[in-house]
């Protein structure tokens, strides 16, 4: 039951309408990729990938740049503020994101970053930054104090010590948000949806796909291909960090 | 100079407290908590704020995008509840949420059992199970696009069986619209949340099931009277995540499927939300709406957290 759907997206992927409609869990005559290069030059699929690309990667740069100062610093500070801001972080778990999408993209309006991919950049960091932060603060406590107290003496800055003796040990943590990060961003839909808009120089990929669809005859063999290409960078994140991938996942669901 | 480098920190301070502060910081914590400013801002613009700004926006008269905006006091609220398309939204969203959540549990807690007792290829069956969780809600909606289809798999399959009579136009049918979102929310949900139940019972020593097998308790019995108990802290934590995900997150599925229809029989909470502010340019109705739909979702959250208390 699970599979079944997956596997018809992929099969279909091969084969025409009438192949599909004919016989649609036969496996594909010929493996031809006819179909995905339709879907790459019908919705433009290759200006889509590198926006979703650049907005994925620049995303994950800001909030690693975001969180990883606040994490040290509640980590380490032991003052009432800093008390407060980890729990207004860790509120942030129980805000589901969808609900701010109108005042979001007010926001963008008035920011006139409308219909573009930047407003998106900054915004999505912001999404992930209660996980983020709440995850590395565990992590940078596990950072023993007499670490930082040697590089104190030697006479190194706090970011120094960010940078130099914190960074390398909370890897762990590092990739964990990174993955989790990574996912949400290449997925996100509404909010690039509504914010990015129907702009073919800038629109990312999970919104370019859906519109190979017609309203009078779609092309299931180019949809499919399409929402394989959409897939395929997270495979291949998943290929090499299972394990990984499924512990930072149920980490994060047990986190709530 | 240590504290040069915290952001935020003008320099002329920093050089007058040159001479104290290497002693003090010794004795105490270093007074790091500026480092975390910018996340906390950038959080209270892109989150909070707009958090906060959906209860101001459910207070004005705002029929459009461009147009003027007026204070409405609680005549949004007014026009909301007293409008049928909420109650059937409302309707909708209860239904969706009653049968998806216990369907999801149910479905996952056997799976994960099932993963765990590690049956041949259960590394393949591991990854099926996980993939629903990796993909995006767009990619989702399109695979299940094709299922649906007029001519798709699900009919076909139904005439191939001889039940030709059961063929549909799944997603154009009032009667079937709403129960495929459904369906997908199931699909979505089981398998991460079976991987969850998998992961908790792969700790179960083997010698457990074969005492429990010795004192004649069959696979069912195991299943249920051994390994169940064993996921129970998880089992309040899932039902959370799925509840709030099916209630905010099925707006994209419904968009992307049905568009709310046919007529409003697919139109539930989250996407009325969306509906009313993106198709029908009434913000203050939709802001309205969304304020309702986050009571809603803070209460059901609030009654499975004491629901679920004696398992934690």
């Amino acid at each position: 039951m699970l599979l079944l759907p997956l596997y018809y997206l992929l099969v279909s992927s091969f084969k025409t309408n009438s192949q599909i409609f004919a016989s649609p869990l036969s496996p594909p005559t010929s493996l031809s990729f006819g179909k995905f290069a339709s879907a790459v030059s019908d919705a433009r699929l290759d200006l889509a990938s590198l926006n979703s690309l650049i907005v994925t990667v620049s995303s994950l740069v800001v909030v690693l740049l975001l969180a990883l100062p606040a994490s040290y610093a509640l980590a380490r500070a032991g003052g009432r503020a800093a008390a407060l801001i980890e729990r207004a972080f860790s509120l942030g778990f129980l805000i589901p994101t969808f609900a701010a999408l109108v005042p979001t993209f007010l926001l963008a309006a008035q920011l006139d970053l409308f219909h573009t991919r930047t407003f998106v950049i900054l915004f999505l960091p912001a999404t992930s930054l209660p996980l983020a932060v709440v995850l590395l603060t565990q992590f940078m406590r596990t950072v023993p104090q007499e670490v930082e107290e040697a590089a104190r003496m030697d006479g190194a800055g706090s970011l120094t010590i960010l940078v130099r003796v914190y960074l390398p040990m909370v890897v762990p943590g590092v990739a964990t948000v990174g993955i989790l990060s990574f996912l949400t961003y290449w997925n996100e839909y509404l909010y690039s949806l509504v914010l990015i808009g129907p702009d073919q120089a800038q629109r990312t990929i999970q919104v370019a796909v859906p519109t190979l669809r017609s309203p009078l005859e779609t092309d299931f063999g180019i949809l499919a291909a399409g929402t394989v290409v959409t897939l395929l960078p997270v495979y291949v994140a998943y290929a090499f960090l299972q394990r990984r991938m499924e512990g930072a996942m149920i980490g994060s669901a047990v986190k709530i | 100079m240590a504290t040069t480098t915290i952001p935020g920190t003008p320099a002329s301070h920093d050089l007058s407290g040159d001479a104290k502060r290497p002693r003090s910081r010794a004795q105490r914590a270093p007074r790091t908590t500026v480092m975390a400013v910018p996340a906390l801002l950038w959080y209270a613009v892109f989150m909070i704020g707009p958090i906060g700004a959906i209860f101001v926006i459910s207070l004005l008269r705002w029929p459009g995008m461009l147009a003027r905006v007026g204070f409405a006091g609680l005549d949004n609220y007014r026009a909301v509840l007293s409008d049928s398309l909420f109650w059937s939204a409302v309707h909708n969203s209860v239904v969706q949420l009653a049968v998806a959540v216990p369907v999801m549990i149910v479905g996952a807690f056997m799976l994960g059992y099932h993963i765990s007792t590690r049956p041949r290829g259960y590394q393949v069956l591991r990854v099926i199970v996980f993939t629903p969780a990796l993909i995006s809600a767009s990619a989702k909606a399109m695979i299940f696009y094709g299922l649906f289809a007029p001519r798709g798999m699900i009919n076909h399959l139904l005439s191939g069986v001889g039940l030709d009579g059961l063929t549909h136009t799944w997603l154009a049918d009032t009667s079937t619209a709403f129960g495929c979102i459904v369906a997908i929310d199931v699909w979505a949900g089981i398998g991460y949340t079976a991987t969850l139940y998998a992961a908790r019972l792969s700790a179960v020593p083997e010698s457990v099931y074969e005492a429990a097998e010795l004192d004649g308790a069959g696979h069912w019995r195991r299943m249920w009277g051994i390994a169940f108990p064993m996921v129970k802290d998880y089992v309040g934590v899932t039902v959370m995540l799925q509840f709030l995900w099916t209630l905010f997150t099925s707006a994209q599925n419904v968009l992307l499927l049905t568009q709310g229809g046919p007529g409003n029989a697919s139109t539930n909470l989250s996407f009325l939300v969306y509906q009313k502010a993106f198709l029908q340019s009434d913000l203050g109705y939709s802001q309205a709406a969304g304020v309702l739909l986050f009571v809603f979702g803070l209460i059901g959250m609030l009654v499975i957290r004491r629901a679920f208390r004696q398992s934690y």
